[in-house]
């Protein structure tokens, strides 16, 4: 058996150079210091966008995307096919873990400054891959056709028209008309199966390519001590079976989640039936939701929501950007700012989430 | 001699004097119209108000004082002719809206007439689009008006039926307001108890005022009306529950408290149930009478239609003919028709079959009774079963839509069931009862199919969290002996 792997190794070897691959993997190294466990998330944040990969692909075997039969298909995944309910609820699952995993990735990633010089496009990619995951999770809500999923695609979609100059023809394309319809619905599921997932691999793979091409980002304190001082772990074995460890922690969890707290689909979307109370986005929207409820109607000359999405927009701007403006790192040096800043933000997040679901 | 002249003069002056007096003191109006000999100056002579001290001008206007007619009929005088549409309500109203002023005639005279003729169906405007349907003269003449309670008058109670037939037994003229109502309405009211005694000079017999309303009428599809469908029982007990005006007419005055008890009369009153029956779906309205025995299958049939053809189709139709049973009520009754609960079949206590049938008397009737209430109570069982296991598995969770569907056709089975019963025919209830048993099988099948499910995916999780806990065991302690032996 052994000797069969072997000749098999040898035999893609020989046309792929593999061993020039391993020797790479095993010259890797992976700082060791009383942070690394945040190292982990990145790949825990992989291992969900896997999950949600192969459970997508065994949903769209049955989901069809049109206002009629899509609620109606759901329910049949979740009531005839077998395992559906499971592949439903571990997709929803998966889905909510991956948006919480990436915040935690992207944080641990902010607060180390891993952004700095030479990691730059690194940043930049995971910040786009954090929106896509937001856009994902935005466009899949409405995908079962439920009341809920409904109204909450009205209510977010109004908020994009608030955006200035652009907000209503940006409006109009993501709903493909003046309301959610079912135009709206395919072209969600379009953006969710095709765009999202085409955009988001590109970006992925040159995440990962740069992970590995750079290594992992050493943190500040480590530049000013010899080598021998750096505490190390091998990428190849070791860090990889501990990422592994995780994974089944981390699917552990999943299943119980799945089992005990199926997801539900209620009742069928009904544009002439009036909004169900308290219709809220999903949790990793609340923050901005809350946020823009909270404005008063009008602030000076400018309307509160249009400040609210100028202000959000802003923010996002200046964080996809912290490395071109954070050159205190750049050069190396500790900088509190940033800290401040990502505490502020941390503390923003959660209270304002705490606050939307308190006062739901 | 020459005091002679003087005092003819003074005796033709003083004359034409008292004459212009008596003149003076008498309707002027009235003098001159029946010298004239026309009909309104005779008619007059006999109305409510001239013998309540009123004149022509009262209502006409001018000045009844003078006989010179330019001075009397001008219209510095006030006189305003012969008024028309609207302004003739709207004169009788001046007096009869004035419940100061008509306390002097009556203390107890109702003063809201033109109020509520104005709300009512009449009082919409009539095709010539100037003024209301009907007016007060219509119904209650112009110039011969009698107070309501003497016989000549038009809408005394036996006149009322003639007078309402004026318009609405004419087909052309209530063409133009409502096509679609019937104009034979006194034709029907002529076959029925109440017009017969009317047409006898009874006056506490129903005429059309007492179940319509005189100047409040509205239309029956109306709410408000008095026989708007859920408004009806309400208006035939105002006389047939009231004893003491029904004493002369020998019959039972119950029937309103018994109907309200009644499976009809608590979907009409609780429900508001429109479909529900009321009196005169079964007695019929302009035409009302008590239906007879051999009718009441029709009459209840009407509705319950399947019921009655089993019925008439069955063995009990030849007995009950025989016997002189009429046909729902010996089983069901009339007014207190109770919900046809399945205690009502079968042979046990406060069944009706034991009215006739028992195991010394008509035997077969007695078995076919038992064995239809014995397959009754195991489709309820077998209902009740299915519903238990749906419920279980909804509580845990599952998805039970499809069972809850499935379980209508049980409950269909037993409504069937009701129906069939009628037939009296062991293998046609039978029929029916396998259909529930059917579906209430499939049904528990299905129900605890989807607990067991529940379970599989409890234990499946236990099984997966131990395999994938069991592999992060053994993970946890093969990077411990690398990471060991790398230290070593």
């Amino acid at each position: 058996m052994k000797n069969k792997f072997k000749k098999l190794y040898e035999w893609i070897d020989s046309r792929v150079q593999l061993e020039d691959l391993v020797k790479f993997m095993s010259k890797k190294y992976v700082p060791v210091h009383s942070r690394s466990i945040w190292y982990y998330f990145g790949g825990v944040s992989l291992f969900f966008f896997i999950i949600q990969v192969v459970t997508g692909i065994l949903l769209l075997f049955y989901y069809k995307g049109s206002s009629d039969l899509a609620y109606e298909s759901i329910h049949f995944i979740m009531s005839k096919v077998q395992f559906g309910w499971l592949i439903r609820s571990i997709h929803a699952w998966s889905a909510n873990l991956f948006i919480l995993s990436v915040f935690i990735h992207m944080f641990s990633v902010f607060f180390e400054k891993s952004y700095r010089k030479p990691r730059e496009i690194t940043w930049i990619t995971g910040v786009f891959m954090f929106f896509l995951a937001l856009a994902f999770g935005f466009s899949g809500y409405l995908l079962p056709w439920n009341e809920l999923a409904y109204f909450a695609t009205k209510v977010g979609t109004d908020i994009v028209g608030a955006v200035p100059f652009i907000g209503e023809p940006l409006k109009y394309f993501l709903r493909g008309g003046d309301d959610v319809t079912g135009a709206t619905l395919s072209r969600f599921f379009g953006f969710h199966v095709a765009l999202f997932p085409g955009i988001f691999t590109f970006l992925l793979i040159v995440h990962l390519l740069l992970v590995q091409r750079q290594g992992m980002s050493e943190p500040l304190e480590f530049k000013d001590s010899e080598k021998e001082e750096k505490k190390t772990m091998p990428f190849f074995p070791n860090f990889m079976l501990r990422d592994l460890l995780l994974w089944l922690v981390v699917l552990n969890i999943l299943a119980i989640l799945a089992v005990f707290f199926p997801a539900e689909l209620g009742l069928k979307a009904n544009p002439l039936s009036s909004a169900p109370a308290g219709i809220q986005p999903e949790w990793y929207f609340l923050f901005m939701f809350q946020t823009l409820k909270f404005l008063p109607a009008h602030v000076f000359f400018i309307e509160g929501e249009q400040l609210g999405v100028l202000l959000f927009g802003l923010a996002g701007l200046l964080w996809l950007l912290v490395p071109v403006w954070d050159r205190k790192s750049a050069r190396g040096q500790k900088n509190r700012l940033i800290n401040y800043i990502g505490i502020f933000c941390v503390l923003f997040i959660i209270i304002l989430t705490i606050i939307g679901w308190v006062l739901k | 001699m020459n005091h002679i002249p003087k005092l003819k003069l003074l005796i033709l002056i003083l004359s034409l004097m008292l004459i212009q007096f008596a003149y003076a003191g008498t309707d002027q109006c009235l003098n001159c119209h029946q010298d004239l000999g026309d009909n309104p100056s005779q008619q007059f002579l006999e109305d409510v108000h001239y013998k309540a001290g009123l004149s022509c001008q009262n209502c006409h206007g001018g000045n009844e004082k003078t006989d010179d007619m330019e001075m009397a009929m001008s219209k510095s005088a006030g006189f305003i002719g012969v008024p028309t549409l609207n302004k003739i309500s709207e004169l009788c109203a001046k007096c009869h809206s004035d419940s100061e002023y008509m306390k002097k005639y009556n203390f107890k005279i109702n003063t809201g007439q033109f109020e509520n003729i104005k709300e009512s169906v009449h009082g919409k405007l009539a095709i010539n689009g100037r003024g209301m349907i009907v007016q007060c003269i219509t119904c209650h003449n112009a110039h011969g008006i009698k107070k309501v309670n003497d016989p000549r008058s038009p809408v005394y109670p036996t006149n009322v039926p003639q007078t309402c037939n004026k318009c609405h037994g004419n087909a052309s003229y209530m063409q133009t307001y409502n096509p679609s109502l019937t104009v034979d309405q006194l034709t029907k009211y002529r076959t029925s108890v109440h017009g017969k005694l009317n047409s006898r000079g009874n006056i506490k017999v129903a005429e059309c005022a007492s179940c319509h309303g005189s100047h409040n009428i509205f239309a029956s599809n109306d709410v408000r009306s008095k026989v708007y469908k859920l408004n009806i029982p309400s208006t035939c007990s105002q006389c047939h529950s009231n004893k003491d005006y029904m004493k002369d007419f020998h019959i039972p005055t119950d029937q309103f408290s018994k109907y309200q008890m009644s499976v009809h009369g608590k979907a009409v009153f609780e429900k508001h149930d429109l479909s529900a029956p009321v009196c005169n779906d079964c007695h019929g309205n302009h035409g009302a009478t008590p239906p007879g025995i051999e009718s009441i299958s029709k009459v209840c049939g009407s509705c319950h239609a399947l019921n009655a053809e089993l019925f008439s189709a069955s063995p009990h139709k030849k007995a009950f003919d025989e016997n002189n049973y009429p046909e729902c009520e010996t089983c069901h009754g009339n007014h207190e028709i109770l919900i046809a609960k399945d205690q009502l079949l079968g042979v046990s206590k406060g069944a009706i079959c034991l009215k006739c049938h028992s195991e010394n008397k008509n035997q077969k009737g007695y078995l076919i009774a038992k064995e239809m209430k014995k397959l009754t109570d195991s489709l309820i069982v077998s209902d009740s079963v299915a519903k238990n296991l749906i419920f279980q598995a909804e509580q845990k969770g599952m998805d039970v839509e499809e069972m809850k569907f499935k379980l209508r056709e049980v409950h269909q089975a037993r409504l069937e069931g009701r129906t069939i019963v009628h037939s009296f025919d062991e293998a046609k209830f039978k029929e029916v009862t396998t259909k529930g048993f059917n579906a209430s099988e499939q049904t528990i099948t299905e129900a605890k199919a989807a607990i067991n499910e529940f379970y599989f995916r409890r234990y499946g999780l236990v099984v997966a969290v131990a395999v994938i806990s069991f592999l992060i065991v053994i993970l946890f302690l093969y990077i411990k002996k690398i990471e060991k032996n790398k230290t070593n």
